[in-house]
């Protein structure tokens, strides 16, 4: 594990950002799962937003959405979801800052988040650049690869979100800062 | 009648069989639920354009019948791998999750979400033509559309429930 990632961790153990998570998690009634699903249908969002026009590039999907107007349309919706998603995970990593940052599968989730998102940056600045760039036939490779990648990235958050759950199961007794 | 059939002694049979033991003492368990997760973002994702093309607040340049016709088979290609991974899960505890009220919750709602999408296909989707292309849809898709986000919605929310109580 990054000494730096694991500082991040200590950092927050202790502080008014644990000690306020934890005291929303056990006092409001529900919270744990309501927030969860809130995290799920961002994810939700994400699929339709950020893999659907991925599967589009890669010529799998919606073939009557042209591409420009899509990633118009879904860029609202995407950066929505994204920031619910950091909001409302935010809750469990602040709360157990000690089981998130010695969590392997954690920190290749934020991994794999970072590269997706550095890729969408990138894509939106370059459709915003110069109408209908990524409709011309000399990107329409370099669209794909893309497409390709950043699907791969974001089941790979997803899933990657999903075991840090199961890994921590397995484990957490020997984590400790 | 109903309480008959949820303290069947079938359930307990179910958790039996040898491929519930398998599922639930090996990987395939955790294997099984990140397929689930992922097919169920999938659901809503991809039917979320339909709804929001429905409620006529987006995707509005396209027909509702392109739109349905390229979304949909998407819905049911995750739907049906959510169902089978679902039922993957579900017999390991087949007794347990048929008592869960979340459970239970997630199909009623899942029945509703079904019955609404029946009632748009059947009955709405005959008289589609006359507003297919317009951007402002009339109140009966409107209904249509935003039931179908609330269903799932609360189909999400259920099924994440299941996990805290069991």
């Amino acid at each position: 594990m990054p000494d730096f990632f694991v500082a991040i961790g200590v950092l927050i153990n202790g502080s008014f950002l644990q000690t306020g998570s934890l005291w929303i998690l056990t006092n409001v009634p529900g919270f744990p799962p309501i927030i969860q699903t809130i995290h799920i249908l961002g994810i939700a969002v994400v699929m339709g937003t950020a893999v659907l026009l991925n599967l589009r590039l890669l010529g799998l999907a919606v073939p009557s959405q042209n591409i420009t107007e899509m990633t118009e349309r879904t860029t609202p919706f995407l950066c929505f979801a994204l920031i619910s998603n950091v909001i409302s995970g935010s809750f469990f990593v602040f709360g157990r800052p000690a089981r998130y940052f010695n969590n392997p599968v954690f920190a290749w989730k934020m991994l794999f988040l970072t590269i997706a998102i550095l890729l969408l940056v990138y894509f939106i600045r370059m459709h915003k650049k110069t109408a209908g760039y990524w409709e011309q036939k000399s990107e329409i490779w370099t669209g794909k690869t893309f497409a390709l990648i950043s699907l791969g990235l974001w089941i790979m958050v997803s899933l990657a979100g999903r075991w840090i759950a199961y890994l921590e199961h397995l484990q957490y007794p020997i984590w400790s800062f | 009648m109903i309480s008959n059939f949820l303290n069947s002694s079938v359930w307990l049979d179910v958790e039996e069989w040898t491929i519930s033991w398998t599922i639930g003492g090996t990987n395939w368990f955790p294997l099984l639920e990140s397929i689930h997760v992922i097919a169920a973002a999938m659901v809503v994702g991809s039917i979320l354009w339909v709804d929001l093309r429905l409620i006529g607040v987006s995707a509005v340049q396209y027909p509702i019948t392109t739109m349905s016709r390229e979304l949909v088979p998407w819905t049911w290609g995750a739907f049906f791998i959510a169902s089978v991974t679902g039922i993957g899960m579900f017999i390991t505890r087949a007794a347990s999750h048929v008592l869960n009220p979340a459970f239970q919750s997630k199909i009623i709602l899942l029945i509703l979400a079904g019955f609404n999408m029946a009632y748009f296909h059947f009955k709405l989707y005959k008289n589609i033509a006359q507003h297919d292309s317009l951007a402002t849809t009339p109140t009966q898709l409107k209904i249509a559309g935003s039931l179908s986000l609330f269903l799932w919605a609360g189909v999400m929310l259920a099924g994440r429930w299941i996990g805290h109580i069991i």
